[in-house]
């Protein structure tokens, strides 16, 4: 164990420790007096809303303004401001819907085009849904791409974007890529500096009902960072296939404190949050 | 009783009878959450009981006045993280950095002396960690001892996942440097 994971499995031992017994009286009592400075609070809620309502009216207009559709032309580009959360770029020949514009949720349909977002807030404020998939914001900045025909492409350049649709979801890093195509939603993701052999052979396995020959090609392909790839394989796969994924990783890396073969294999919620959270380091 | 981040749906439902303001249900949400808290809150503040039971009071009071505004949209754990975060930066920035107090009061293997050089590993790690910076040190904490994942980090400090990764990896490099300078 080196010393990182030393340290790490020594802060998941460190031991619980308990509340003092008296705790829950004292927090009883404080709870029935009446709070004090009411009016001040009052102030400073009136004050807040008096914010908001400003901002707001200044977002509904701007919103307003931009509801429905912007599309840009073959020699035009245009910027559109996410509440105070980020900016969206519309590359030439893009079009985009605006669908929700609220505190607790941005949305955008991108219909064809090319956008490049750069979010900062907690996830799941901002969507980019697309024919094929939802681009979940996970804290990033990303290029998402679509065709006409719904066939698309996203690039993480900073951050995390989980790319979904009907309960399949690629969690992408920055500098690696994912497709995504209608009726299937995104395929495996995989590092922009991946080989042409891997994703090619990616492409085909996601999407042309590659097989064994293709998987096999990914597996012989893959480095260290290609474990990113590999893990997305492992509940993509089954049986003996799923088996090589997992030797593959092994092979690359080592298994982490806490992962088991058998675990792995039986796709374990926890156990494979854990291992791709340590993988991770890697990516 | 000690109940997990992703624990289904009991919580759920606990939550909405204290929205509906059915007064037995605080109680059992604090039986649940108690320690977690309480034990975050103690290795935030270098195992200050006081100040740790001071900042756990906080919590579950602004829990208690505050649940009508939680709305489902995370977790409810992933909220009460929120406000476990959120009180305990408050109280570092209100108050001057402190020295490290022996942890009292908690429970420690008993046995053998691989046990207790195991003990002594924690110690080490436990003082090191209390001089991360608070940012830091919140963020190692619902790492590695609550076991949020990135996502759930992120919500509940109020961050994108990519400043959590920097943090945690700022965590490590600092707790790895004071820890060759305690040896």
């Amino acid at each position: 164990m080196n010393r990182r994971d030393e340290i790490r499995e020594t802060l998941r031992g460190l031991p619980l420790a308990k509340a003092p017994d008296s705790q829950w009286g004292s927090i009883e009592r404080e709870f029935a007096k009446p709070q004090p400075r009411r009016w001040r609070l009052a102030w400073m809620a009136w004050a807040s809303a008096a914010t908001i309502v400003i901002v707001a009216i200044g977002a509904v207009v701007y919103w307003r303004a931009s509801l429905g559709v912007i599309q840009t032309d073959a020699s035009s580009t245009a910027r559109i401001a996410i509440g105070n959360i980020g900016t969206v770029e519309l590359e030439p020949n893009t079009r985009v819907r605006m669908e929700v514009s609220k505190p607790n949720e941005q949305r955008l349909r991108l219909e064809h085009g090319e956008i490049r977002a750069n979010v900062s807030a907690p996830p799941r404020l901002f969507f980019v849904d697309t024919p094929a998939s939802t681009a979940v914001d996970l804290g990033c900045a990303y290029s998402m791409k679509t065709d006409k025909a719904g066939d698309g492409m996203l690039r993480v350049t900073l951050g995390w974007v989980s790319l979904e649709w009907a309960g399949r979801e690629s969690l992408v890093p920055a500098h690696a890529m994912c497709r995504t195509r209608p009726k299937i939603g995104p395929g495996t993701p995989y590092f922009e500096d991946a080989s042409p052999g891997l994703s090619d052979a990616l492409a085909k396995f996601d999407f042309e009902s590659g097989g064994v020959v293709d998987l096999g090609v990914v597996l012989s392909e893959a480095r260290v960072r290609d474990t990113l790839t590999l893990w997305h394989l492992l509940s993509r796969t089954e049986g003996a296939e799923r088996e090589r994924v997992f030797d593959r990783i092994v092979e690359l890396t080592s298994l982490p404190y806490g992962v088991t073969r058998e675990k792995a294999l039986s796709l374990d919620a926890t156990t494979l949050k854990h291992w791709k959270e340590e993988l991770a380091w890697k990516w | 009783m000690v109940i997990g981040l992703n624990e289904p749906t009991p919580i759920d439902q606990i939550v909405e009878s204290c929205r509906r303001g059915e007064a037995d249900g605080f109680r059992v949400l604090y039986e649940a959450y108690k320690d977690k808290v309480y034990s975050i809150a103690l290795y935030f503040f270098h195992g200050d009981q006081a100040a740790a039971s001071d900042a756990s009071q906080q919590v579950f009071l602004k829990l208690m006045r505050g649940i009508s505004k939680f709305r489902g949209e995370s977790g409810f754990a992933t909220w009460l993280y929120r406000m476990v975060v959120n009180t305990c930066m408050d109280s570092a920035r209100r108050e001057k950095p402190r020295l490290p107090v022996e942890m009292g009061g908690m429970r420690t293997p008993a046995g053998q002396e691989d046990v207790i050089a195991e003990g002594e590993r924690a110690q080490s790690i436990q003082a090191a960690l209390s001089e991360l910076p608070p940012k830091l040190r919140v963020a190692v904490l619902l790492r590695y001892f609550e076991d949020l994942s990135y996502e759930e980090m992120a919500q509940a400090m109020g961050c994108s996942m990519g400043t959590v990764a920097s943090r945690l990896n700022r965590g490590h490099k600092l707790l790895k440097k004071k820890l060759e300078g305690m040896q």
